[in-house]
């Protein structure tokens, strides 16, 4: 039997919970809710219901360069990460690596540091070196932002690896690229994969480091600004539920894919 | 000799875990590297197998130096401790992998991966995952993997430690058979002298990164020439002391014993009288002890005893079959012997 005691302390700790997850989760419903009813004088007028907000989204060619920008940012960004991280987790855990404390810093160093540090480094750094700012130097700073995240993940998936697989795939006579295709590669697979996905979902709402960086390009989060700026329009709560709904999917797949195994192979 | 070591050693900056030894390998041998952990046994396979660089000497093989020569190059192969098998492939995967990264694919490949899977046992389950079959089916694999490119030597860490005691014993007589099939020279590493003993033509015994004593079984077993070889061998018993100046006895706390063979008088040397050889009762050398414990064991009954003018000196005797073991019980005061000619003398 649980004392009252139990009972209340139960209740009020679901009550807790039940208010921090309404803070948190209230203005997102509503303003989903937004996009497609009109509300006035604190009544929603459901009479109003409309999917117009979205169909004029599709029209707005503002919006769509915007998602086409930001799909060009982050699949760019996500591949160059993919590649540097496999390339720099192989280099800082051969045993002959130089200066792989220094490295590590370096990778991690941009996703630590407040964006606004390493959006404003970046501005300074191409208009020194005189490099226009546009999608490329959008894709450098999301590169750099993500790479921590791909890396991390490949790095530790590959401190997972027996190293005498290794040696084995060496004692069989395999090369070096043999046995980078042939063992490790398979072995690193889905670790670069759930790193693609969370990169991906770090790269579609990156709103910070753009700006600086964007010249006069427009990506999707900076186009919502913008809107944002001209007045509160149901097209704008129909952009938000759209970055909203994309990011959601990225952090599921990405959480679905990192979810802990039961069993991976064992005696 | 097929494979030479030549005053090889090996240093960790200022640790040596191998002093510098020479060692050779007879074309289709079944040597044993036997030594408990730290010996360098297992450094000694490494440098063989070309996963460790040597801090000196030089490894010939069938008179070419290959102390250089990367271990992809080199016409070994590994068993490894873990198995090492490459769990994304299946057992036929596994198995062709060398003739994979050789580059020898067609026909002739799969025929040769599908005959040493027959040699090995394992045609039913070659299209299963290394996480779906036993520990001993594991270990089959990578015996299959190691011998499918007909490698000149074949390398074994401690290919049985992680199996169970029959499984054991199986895969012994299995590994025996199988290399006196392919005639291949094979290096094992173990810590098991039972292992070593019913499996080897020589055993190398390797102690604190060198060797103690290179020979046969029976030669180990019966003329160990070291203290560390004498107690590793056999469980024998030990006895202290120093060889009379007239060189036909040893004199010891224990009492006088004469020898088999005369000494070197002077010397200090350990008696050495394996279990099976010691009885109970009196004999031509009786030494007074008293029974700590009698353990009945089927076909032996091991009674273990210390002597009564020194408690720190310990016999293990066996007894073939319940015989008077059983009427003892500890606390007795017995006498335990020993025939002067079944005591190996070793320099202490």
């Amino acid at each position: 039997m649980r004392s009252t005691g139990e009972r209340i302390a139960e209740f009020a700790a679901g009550t807790l919970t039940a208010i921090v997850f309404i803070i948190l989760y209230a203005p997102l419903i509503i303003g989903v809710l937004f996009s497609v009813v009109q509300i006035r004088q604190g009544r929603i007028l459901w009479e109003t219901f409309s999917v117009s907000p979205y169909v004029t989204l599709w029209s707005n060619q503002s919006v769509l360069s915007a998602l086409s920008n930001t799909a060009i940012v982050a699949l760019a960004s996500v591949v160059i990460a993919s590649v540097l991280a496999i390339l720099l987790a192989l280099y800082t855990e051969w045993e002959g690596a130089i200066g792989r404390r220094f490295i590590e810093l370096v990778i991690y160093l941009p996703f630590l540091l407040p964006p606004i540090v390493t959006g404003l480094s970046l501005l300074v750094s191409s208009a020194q070196l005189g490099i226009n700012r546009g999608l490329l130097t959008i894709v450098v700073g999301h590169t750099v932002f993500v790479l921590a995240v791909a890396y991390r993940l490949v790095l530790t998936r590959l401190q997972a690896l027996p190293k005498s697989l290794v040696e084995a795939s060496f004692d069989l006579g395999a090369g070096r690229w043999q046995t980078l295709r042939y063992v490790l590669m398979p072995h690193l697979a889905s670790a670069v994969m759930t790193g693609a996905v969370l990169a991906l979902t770090l790269s579609f709402d990156e709103t910070l480091i753009s700006t600086f960086v964007a010249g006069d390009q427009m990506t999707l989060p900076l186009r919502l600004w913008a809107m944002m700026r001209v007045g509160f329009t149901p097209e704008i709560n129909a952009l938000v539920t759209l970055v909203l709904l994309v990011s959601i999917a990225f952090a599921l797949i990405a959480a679905w894919r990192l979810r802990p195994k039961g069993e991976v192979e064992e005696d | 000799m097929a494979l030479e070591l030549n005053e090889v050693s090996k240093r960790y900056g200022a640790t040596t875990v191998l002093q510098p030894l020479s060692l050779e390998v007879a074309n289709g041998e079944f040597l044993t590297l036997l030594g408990p952990s730290g010996s360098g046994k297992t450094t000694v396979l490494r440098l063989i197998g070309g996963f460790t660089a040597p801090s000196g000497g030089r490894i010939i093989f069938d008179g070419d130096d290959i102390t250089a020569m990367p271990a992809n190059r080199r016409p070994f192969n590994t068993v490894f401790q873990d198995y090492a098998l490459f769990p994304h492939m299946t057992v036929a995967q596994n198995a062709g992998y060398g003739p994979l990264v050789q580059r020898r694919n067609g026909p002739e490949a799969r025929k040769l991966v599908d005959e040493t899977l027959e040699i090995v046992g394992l045609s039913a389950l070659r299209d299963r995952y290394p996480s779906q079959l036993s520990g001993g089916q594991k270990q089959r694999v990578a015996l299959a993997r190691a011998i499918v490119c007909e490698p000149k030597l074949i390398l074994l860490d401690e290919p049985l430690a992680a199996l169970d005691a029959s499984l054991r014993r199986q895969m012994q007589v299995f590994l025996k058979q199988i290399q006196r099939r392919i005639e291949t020279t094979f290096v094992f590493v173990t810590h098991d002298q039972d292992e070593a003993i019913t499996m080897s033509d020589r055993i190398v015994v390797m102690s604190q990164g060198r060797i103690e004593q290179v020979g046969t079984p029976k030669d180990l077993y019966y003329r160990p020439q070291t203290r560390f070889v004498a107690g590793f061998f056999g469980d024998n018993n030990l006895i202290e002391g120093v060889v009379a100046a007239s060189g036909d006895r040893v004199e010891t706390r224990l009492g006088n014993f004469p020898l088999a063979a005369p000494a070197a008088g002077g010397c200090k040397v350990l008696m050495g009288v394996r279990p099976e050889a010691m009885r109970i009762g009196e004999g031509a050398i009786a030494i007074p002890a008293d029974v700590e414990e009698v353990m009945f064991g089927g076909a032996m009954t091991r009674v273990l005893l210390h002597a009564v003018a020194a408690p720190a000196t310990k016999f293990d005797v066996r007894l073939a079959g319940d015989g008077r073991g059983q009427a003892l019980a500890a606390g007795d005061r017995v006498c335990v012997s020993f025939d002067p000619a079944d005591a190996v003398i070793v320099a202490d």
